[in-house]
C-alpha cells in the first residue's frame, strides 16, 4: 500500500464517522450537488463539444459523426455510441491501456442514460435507407477525478449532443467544416448518482465519499417525468425505500441541472 | 529582492557559493526548479515553490502505519521510498492506520528510510500540504506555528513531509489557515497577515510568542538546506 | 479548405500569409500552469486552434518493476489525440503516429530533467490533444515542459519548440494546416533547450535543400525563444496572481 492509499483510508473512516453524525466533510446537505459549470464548444474540430466541472471533477466530451452502414435489422436508422475514457490525466490511479471494468461500466451507464431516453430519433440519422446512415460518436474524457464521474460525464455528453451540428454530406462523404442544421433533441435526460455510506444515502459523492461508500445508485431522469436507466454498483445494498427516496431527490435535482443546458 | 525563477533561468553570472536547487553551467549559476531565487549574500540559492518530499536525515516527519509484518511495520511518510519501523523501537502496539511522528535516522543505499524517536499520536487527523510549503507553515523559529496554535487552540505537529497532525481546537479554521498559507507561501509578511486573519476569525488578539516546548524541526545535518536557512535567517522574511 | 493538389498562393508579395502573419510569426499562444488539481504538475495550452492539456505524475515508484532503471528516473510520455480533435474521427486506439510522437517527445524532455536524481522511479507525462490544426506535437511538448516545472521536478532548462518548414516556396515558422497541406510542403518540428540551443526534438518530411535548412534552423531557434518567453510567463503568473489579488483588496 502506498502512502497516499493509507491516507485516503484514514479519510474514509472520517467521512463515514461524519456522515453517521449527519454531516458531510465539505459541508453540503445530503442531497446537495457541488457547483456545476458547463463550457461549450471546446474543440472546433468536433461537431459538438463541452467541458463540465462538477466541483473539482473535470471532464470533457465531443461529438463526431461519420457515415456508416445501418444495422440489417434497422435499415432506416442511424445510431449513436457513447464512451468514456479514464485518461491518466485525471488521477494517479488511472493507467494508459485498454479500458478496464470501471471504465466500461461508466461508459455503458452514460450511454444508457442518454440512449434509452429516446432523445434522438435514429431515423433522423438515415441518409440512404439500407445503405448509408450517420453514426454519432460521443466520446468523453476525464481531466480531473474528484468524484462522481458518472454524472459529470453524462452532463458533458448531453451538453455536447445538444450542441452537435449535422455535417454537410455530398456523395455520402462528410464535408468538413460545413454543417446543415442541428441534431433534433427531444429530451434532456440527467443522470443522478447517489452513494450509500453506512445507512445514509447522499447525492453527488465526492472522491472521499466514493472511497468510503458501500454502494452506489444512479438513475437517469427526463423532464417529462420518466426514468430511463438505473445502475446499482458496489458491494453494499439498498432498501426499496432508499431507492424510492433517491428517485424523488433525482427528479428534484435534475430540474436544476437541466437549467444549465444551453 | 527575491524573484520567481523557472528551471534553467539564470540567477547570477557572479562567482558565488552554490546553495540548494541551483546548478552551474559555464561559470554561471542557474535555477533547477521553479522557486524564489536569492543571490544577495555569499550564496546563490533557490527555495522551491513546488515539488515532492525527498526524505533527509534528521527530518521530523508525520507517518501512518500502512502495513504490519512479523517484526515491524510499514509506515507511509508521503514518499515513494519504503519506510520500515522495527517493533523493537517502540513499546506501543500499533495497527494499520496508527499515526506517529518520528525523526529520520538514515536513508540507506537501497533508499529505504529508517526512523527513530517514535511518538505515537492518538486520535486527531492529518492535514496535507505541499512539502515545499512546510517551512512557511512553521515560520522562523516556529513563529507561524505558534500563531496557528494560538488562533485555533489545536495541538499541531508539522511533519517535514507535508503531513500535519492536528487534534482539538478549531480544526476547520486550522485547515482554512493552512490553505491560506499554502496559496500565499511566496508572499512577504505572511506571519503578520496570518495573525490578523486569525485574530479576526477567532475574535481575539492572536500573536506569536517565541517558541517554548515545541520547536520547529531543525535541519542540522543537511548541508545544502542549512545554507538555505542561513540566508533566510539573514534576510528574515522568507521563512518567518 | 485547401486540397493537396490545388495550387494556392499561401504567401503574398508583401510576405503576408493567408492568416495575416509574417513568415517569422507564430500563431497566438496562451499557456496556463497548474490546471489539474490531482496532478503533481499540469498545464493547458492554446496555440492557434491547437488545444492541449498535460499532466505530470511523479517521480513515483516505477512499475512494472522490470521497467525500472537503477541509475535514473524513467520518463513515460504518452501523447494522445481525442477522437474529436481532428477533422475525421480518430480511432480511440493509439495509432503508430501517436506512439512515435510519445517516444520522441519523452526523449526530448528527458534531456532537460535531472533524471539521475530519482533512480528506480518513473515520471508520467500525459499529453492530450483536444483540438488540432498542425503543430500539435510541439504544442504538446511545450505544454509538457511547463507541467514538469509546475511539478517541481529539477530541470536543466525548459524545452521550447516550434514547427518550421516550407510552403508555396517560402520558409515559414509555425505552419498551419493549409500551409502543411501545400504541394511543396516541408514540415520540421523542432525543440531546443533555450539556454544552450541544443536540439532535443528534430523531425522532417519533405524536400529541403542544405541552404534552406540553415535558414530554417535559425528561424526555428528564434521562434522557439519567443515560445520560451510565454512558458516562463505562464509559470510565474501562477504565483503572481496571488499578489495581484492582494493589491485589489
Amino acid at each position: 500500500m502506498t502512502s497516499i492509499d493509507i491516507l485516503s483510508e484514514l479519510k474514509s473512516n472520517k467521512v463515514a464517522a461524519e456522515i453517521k453524525a449527519g454531516r458531510r466533510l465539505d459541508g453540503r446537505k445530503m442531497d446537495e450537488y457541488r457547483k456545476i459549470t458547463i463550457e461549450n464548444n471546446i474543440s472546433d474540430n468536433a461537431d459538438g463539444s463541452a467541458r463540465v466541472r462538477l466541483g473539482d471533477t473535470d471532464v470533457m466530451s465531443g461529438v463526431k459523426m461519420i457515415v456508416g452502414e445501418p444495422y440489417p435489422d434497422s435499415p432506416d436508422k442511424g445510431s449513436i455510441s457513447v464512451g468514456v475514457e479514464l485518461l491518466p490525466l485525471a488521477s494517479r490511479y488511472f493507467e494508459t491501456g485498454p479500458p478496464r471494468e470501471a471504465a466500461i461500466e461508466l461508459s455503458r451507464v452514460v450511454d444508457r442514460g442518454i440512449r434509452e431516453s429516446k432523445t434522438l430519433d435514429f431515423k433522423d440519422l438515415c441518409l440512404v435507407e439500407g445503405e448509408k446512415v450517420l453514426v454519432a460518436f460521443i466520446d468523453g474524457y476525464t481531466i480531473n477525478h474528484a468524484g462522481n464521474l458518472f454524472d459529470a460525464c453524462s452532463i458533458a455528453a448531453m451538453s455536447a449532443l445538444l450542441e452537435a451540428r449535422i455535417p454537410k454530406i455530398e456523395d455520402n462523404k462528410i464535408i468538413h467544416g460545413e454543417y446543415e442544421g442541428k441534431l433534433k433533441i427531444k429530451r434532456k435526460p440527467v443522470l443522478n448518482t447517489f452513494a450509500k455510506i453506512g445507512s445514509t444515502v447522499i447525492a453527488d459523492p465526492s472522491i472521499d465519499e466514493e472511497n468510503a461508500m458501500d454502494a452506489r445508485f444512479s438513475v437517469s431522469t427526463t423532464e417529462d417525468d420518466y426514468m430511463c436507466a438505473f445502475q446499482k454498483g458496489g458491494p453494499g445494498s439498498f432498501t426499496g425505500e432508499e431507492i424510492s427516496t433517491a428517485i424523488d431527490t433525482a427528479f428534484k435535482n435534475s430540474k436544476n441541472i437541466r437549467k444549465l443546458f444551453k | 529582492m527575491k524573484r520567481i525563477v523557472v528551471p534553467g533561468e539564470l540567477i547570477t553570472d557572479k562567482r558565488k557559493k552554490t546553495g540548494s536547487h541551483v546548478f552551474v553551467r559555464e561559470g554561471k549559476i542557474y535555477s533547477e526548479v521553479i522557486g524564489l531565487a536569492n543571490d544577495e549574500g555569499e550564496y546563490a540559492s533557490v527555495v522551491p515553490l513546488e515539488g515532492s518530499y525527498i526524505p533527509m536525515r534528521n527530518d521530523l516527519i508525520v507517518g501512518v502505519v500502512s502495513g504490519e509484518k512479523f517484526s515491524g511495520y510499514d509506515v507511509g511518510i508521503n514518499t515513494l521510498y519504503p519506510t520500515y519501523l522495527s517493533k523493537k523501537e517502540i513499546r506501543d502496539r500499533l495497527k494499520v492506520g496508527s499515526i506517529l511522528s518520528a525523526k529520520i535516522r538514515d536513508i540507506d543505499e537501497r533508499r529505504e528510510v529508517d526512523i527513530e524517536n517514535i511518538r505515537v499520536l492518538y486520535d486527531g487527523e492529518i492535514i496535507t500540504v505541499s512539502p515545499v510549503k512546510v517551512p512557511r507553515i512553521i515560520g522562523r523559529e516556529g513563529s507561524m506555528l505558534n500563531v496557528l496554535k494560538d488562533g485555533t487552540g489545536s495541538s499541531i505537529i508539522v511533519g517535514r513531509n507535508g503531513w500535519i497532525w492536528a487534534k482539538g481546537g478549531n480544526i476547520p479554521l486550522l485547515i482554512e489557515s493552512i490553505n491560506k498559507i499554502e496559496s500565499e507561501a511566496h508572499t512577504a509578511n505572511l506571519t503578520n497577515k496570518m495573525e490578523e486573519f486569525l485574530s479576526k476569525k477567532a475574535g481575539k488578539k492572536v500573536n506569536a510568542p517565541k517558541a517554548k516546548e515545541e520547536k520547529a524541526p531543525k535541519m542540522e545535518d543537511k548541508n545544502v538546506d542549512k545554507k538555505d536557512e542561513m540566508i533566510e535567517d539573514e534576510k528574515g522574511d522568507l521563512i518567518g | 479548405m485547401a486540397k493537396k493538389n490545388e495550387t494556392k498562393v499561401l504567401v503574398d508579395k508583401k510576405g503576408k500569409r493567408i492568416d495575416g502573419r509574417g513568415v517569422n510569426d507564430i500563431r497566438p499562444l496562451k499557456i496556463e500552469a497548474g490546471v489539474i488539481p490531482n496532478a503533481d504538475g499540469s498545464a493547458s495550452l492554446e496555440w492557434g486552434q491547437n488545444k492541449v492539456i498535460v499532466s505530470v505524475y511523479g517521480p513515483k515508484e516505477c512499475l512494472p518493476k522490470h521497467t525500472q532503471n537503477p541509475y535514473k528516473a524513467v520518463i513515460k510520455c504518452n501523447y494522445r489525440m481525442a477522437t474529436f480533435s481532428v477533422p475525421d474521427r480518430k480511432n480511440p486506439r493509439p495509432a503508430r503516429r501517436e506512439i512515435e510522437i510519445s517516444k520522441v517527445s519523452g526523449e526530448a524532455l528527458e534531456k532537460a530533467i535531472f533524471v539521475e536524481r530519482f533512480p528506480g522511479t518513473e515520471i508520467d507525462i500525459d499529453i492530450e490533444i483536444i483540438d488540432s490544426n498542425a503543430g500539435t506535437r510541439v504544442a504538446g511538448l511545450v505544454a509538457a515542459a511547463v507541467a514538469l516545472a509546475d511539478a517541481g521536478i529539477p530541470m536543466k532548462d525548459l524545452v521550447a519548440g516550434v514547427g518550421v518548414g516550407k510552403a508555396d516556396g517560402h520558409l515559414l515558422v509555425d505552419l498551419n494546416k493549409d500551409e502543411e497541406d501545400a504541394d511543396d510542403a516541408v514540415d520540421i518540428p523542432l525543440a531546443i533547450l533555450p539556454n544552450s540551443e541544443e536540439l532535443v526534438l528534430l523531425q522532417m518530411d519533405g524536400l529541403l535543400t542544405r541552404k534552406e535548412w540553415d535558414k530554417a534552423l535559425k528561424m526555428g531557434i528564434e521562434a522557439s525563444k519567443k515560445v520560451y518567453e510565454v512558458q516562463k510567463e505562464a509559470l510565474k503568473k501562477k504565483y503572481e496572481n496571488v499578489k495581484v489579488k492582494e493589491v485589489a483588496k
